[in-house]
């Protein structure tokens, strides 16, 4: 009468120990040895074995519920696994996701930007060479169920904690996402960057015309075919360049659309890493100070431009910016412009006018270890650095060109020539140093030169030399 | 600057209300029990086909199964179930205690306490009963090793560890005795599967045991299947429970889904003359006899069974005594024994 086929795989898989030579096993060898690998597993002890007889077909149904008891180990292993939440902590930060479908999502990430400005020939305007924190961001975003997607976004940098992003995405469909809350308004290329991603330490000219984050609510969605993204939003309404406020100032909105191309971001051709598009804001502002008016900085961050300070937004503010980006292999070019135009009105001579602020940048960028370019920057290094010298990490080096010219009718009412100037123009060359996916070093030289207003203030170039440590993840 | 706002908010409006208006096909998720999957395959295939003619509606039944407790207590923790068919009306009594879901007096909203079909337990032993079973108290002797799931996590095998305890109550009328052969017979039994057709897997797949104690529809399932043919026989015990496993829509997820309509005519439809043969089709006793051709309820043995209520005083009182954290069967079995 043949074996059960566990007790066959049994008596082999005890005939294949060296302990004992197969001829010599008895079935009470077998009974000891089964019960040995009960008590080990902790089964429980069956009833055959409470009146054993130790026959073959016994220890074949002891087997049988140890290989069973197993699978259901195994099973009700398999469905924990299935019901707990997934845990991972790497490049990206730490990130906390429900059991499948995994709609529910808590990632936490971070940023720290350690900064050092170091001035040259600055007798004229001086300023104090310093370290600084220029960023420092706590993130939790994440989804909430497959409709609800967050970001809460802190800012610990300054002299007060203040909320960066905090916004809820009610996600209905690629297509049309509503997003409510603070976050970025949705016009300068640049300032749409991530400042983890931006090519250089501060940003260009053209992200001081444009608004920076603001509090309201937009609808956006991408089209997967042709490559085309949009955002229509409304907010409370930012001066060129800053935040806006906790709350509206001045019962006015401003509506800002932006619409983006990438036609050939899915193929693998040449021109996968252009994109192109068209923003623009318009509302109308009613105050005065700083809270409408602009102050515009040069990348060292000293402003260069004001209104005189009785000078009153006083109507439309419109903004419009066409903006491009293009990747290739190594090299990466960007460039912007953006007009902003505010009517404005000056209670000490009486004269109304809408006066037109612009500015322009082109700035490009080569990896010269060869890792891939892109919009979010150089994303992972072929050989991050080792302390044994086999990895040194990815290099790059940086140019940017750009200019910002106030309106000629500027001065002399609203603005003042003997302290604000009518343009400047900035050149920048640097390297950055990526030394692993979360770490770089940034070192740029900037120079600015001014064009003084008609009888104003000739203001010296600005040569300053900036410097940053980044950790993010 | 109003009116642009005004016309963005309208535009915006519009465009979420187009992207809703987008018509979708009705699915329903049934959470069942672990042996219906076979009955409600067909179920969900015929009354989808009804639906579509009766409506023009396209309505797609996903069904999901596993031990009822374990199903119930997913639907409490937000598995979305538009209909829940379990194994006893004390899990859908979970559902509507401490999730909310449902009213409390979800059992008198269809006919026959919303149960459409009911069922007994039998014993199935191998082919020439080699151990000689024939009644429950075989299943408490030495060297026989009884497979059943567990009480705790199957709704199953509930039914199973009430209807031996009906046969003890009878036999000894003696709370301590009833106690100790219930004892005796958990200790036969070597593993305790989750859900019933885990219990059929480990007795008729893997070969393990000597008998099961299983409703009767997985046992007449069992026999049928081509590959066990002359590999098993059912007993039939001399007294055994009726099993009458409900249905109940579950309100809460209906509303939420816009699915109250489908959901109420789905369960219906178990009702109906076509459900009911369906039912008899996969060896669940319809509960309107009547309506199903005699031939087809002939496989159905001459059971002697008693109620829940008239044994047990019902479901929650049964629950509560036996199966609650401290109650009879925790004290009968221990694991680690």
């Amino acid at each position: 009468m043949p074996l059960p086929r566990s007790a066959l795989a049994l008596a082999l898989a005890i005939a294949t120990t060296p302990a004992l030579a197969a001829d010599n096993v008895t079935v009470e060898d077998l009974a000891r040895r089964l019960k040995a690998l009960e008590l080990r597993l902790g089964t429980a002890e069956t009833p055959s074995t409470t009146e054993t007889t130790n026959s073959v077909a016994d220890l074949d149904q002891r087997l049988r519920v140890i290989e069973r008891k197993l699978e259901l180990q195994a099973e009700a292993d398999a469905a924990r696994t299935a019901s707990t939440p997934v845990v991972t902590m790497g490049e990206k930060g730490l990130s906390v996701k429900s059991a499948p479908p995994g709609d529910f999502e808590m990632k936490f990430r971070g940023l720290v930007q350690a900064d050092g400005r170091f001035w040259f020939d600055d007798s004229q305007v001086p300023q104090a060479d310093t370290f600084l924190l220029r960023r420092v961001e706590p993130t939790i975003e994440g989804t909430w169920g497959s409709l609800i997607g967050y970001r809460l976004t802190a800012q610990l940098a300054g002299d007060a904690a203040t909320i960066n992003d905090a916004y809820v995405d009610l996600k209905f469909d690629p297509r049309a996402t509503v997003r409510m809350g603070k976050t970025k308004t949705p016009v300068g290329l640049e300032r749409l960057q991530s400042s983890a991603s931006t090519e250089q330490v501060e940003n260009g000219f053209p992200s001081e015309l444009a608004p920076g984050r603001d509090i309201g609510v937009q609808l956006q969605g991408e089209f997967p075919t042709g490559g085309t993204s949009y955002v229509l939003g409304v907010y409370n309404g930012t001066p060129d360049g800053r935040d806006g406020l906790s709350t509206n100032p001045d019962n006015d909105f401003e509506l800002v659309g932006r619409l983006f191309f990438e036609p050939w971001k899915n193929d693998a051709n040449a021109l996968s890493g252009l994109g192109f598009g068209i923003a623009g804001s318009t509302g109308d502002k009613e105050g005065l100070g700083n809270n409408y008016l602009p102050r515009y900085r040069t990348p060292g961050q000293v402003q260069f431009f004001g209104y005189r300070s009785d000078v009153v937004a006083d109507g439309e503010h419109t903004r419009w910016s066409p903006q491009a980006y293009f990747y290739h292999g190594r090299f990466g070019l960007l460039g912007e412009y953006i007009s902003s135009y505010q009517h404005l009105f000056s209670p000490s001579s009486g004269v109304e006018a809408s006066l037109d602020n612009r500015a322009w940048q082109l700035s490009g960028g080569v990896v010269l270890t060869g890792e891939d370019n892109s919009y979010r920057g150089v994303t992972r290094p072929n050989h991050p650095f080792t302390t044994d010298g086999t990895g040194w990490g990815a290099f790059e080096l940086v140019a940017r060109y750009g200019r910002l010219d106030i309106d000629e009718d500027a001065f002399p009412l609203f603005a003042d020539p003997a302290v604000a100037v009518a343009g400047a123009q900035s050149w920048s060359l640097g390297v950055n140093w990526y030394l692993t996916s979360n770490f770089k070093l940034v070192a740029d030289y900037n120079q600015t030169s001014f064009d003084a207003a008609p009888n104003g203030l000739e203001r010296e170039d600005e040569k300053v030399f900036l410097t940053r440590a980044q950790f993010s993840f | 600057m109003k009116s642009i706002l005004s016309s963005l908010l309208l535009g915006m409006s519009m465009a979420l209300a187009a992207g809703g208006a987008i018509a979708k096909d009705v699915e329903l998720l049934n959470v069942s029990y672990d042996p219906t999957r076979e009955l409600y395959q067909d179920v969900n295939q015929a009354f989808a086909a009804q639906w579509k003619q009766q409506t023009g509606e396209n309505v797609k039944i996903r069904s999901s199964h596993g031990g009822s407790g374990k199903q119930a207590r997913s639907v409490i923790d937000g598995l979305e179930a538009d209909v829940v068919t379990l194994a006893l009306a004390a899990d859908i009594d979970a559902i509507a205690d401490k999730g909310k879901l449902l009213p409390a007096n979800w059992q008198s909203r269809l006919p026959n306490n919303s149960a459409p079909y009911t069922s007994t337990i039998v014993l199935l032993v191998r082919k020439g009963n080699p151990k000689g079973i024939k009644d429950w108290g075989d299943l408490a002797k030495p060297g026989v090793a009884v497979i059943t799931p567990n009480p705790k996590t199957s709704g199953g095998a509930r039914w199973n560890y009430l209807a031996a305890w009906v046969w003890a109550s009878q036999q000894y009328h003696d709370a301590p005795k009833v106690l100790d052969y219930m004892g005796r017979l958990f200790h036969n039994v070597p593993v305790l599967d989750t859900g019933a057709r885990g219990a059929t897997t480990t007795f008729v797949e893997r070969g393990i045991g000597d008998v099961l104690v299983a409703w009767e529809n997985e046992a007449l399932l069992t026999l049928a299947e081509p590959d066990n043919r002359g590999k098993f026989e059912i007993v039939v015990p001399s007294i055994s429970i009726r099993a009458e496993p409900p249905v109940a829509w579950v309100d809460k997820n209906v509303e939420r889904h816009g699915t109250r309509k489908q959901a109420e005519a789905y369960l219906r439809f178990l009702y109906s003359p076509e459900g009911q043969r369906l039912i008899a089709k996969h060896f669940f006793r319809p509960a309107d006899p009547k309506s199903v051709p005699a031939s087809e309820l002939a496989i159905f043995p001459q059971v002697k069974q008693v109620t829940i209520d008239s044994a047990f005083g019902g479901w929650k009182k049964a629950q509560a005594q036996h199966f609650a954290d401290g109650g009879y069967f925790d004290k009968i079995y221990q694991p680690d024994h």
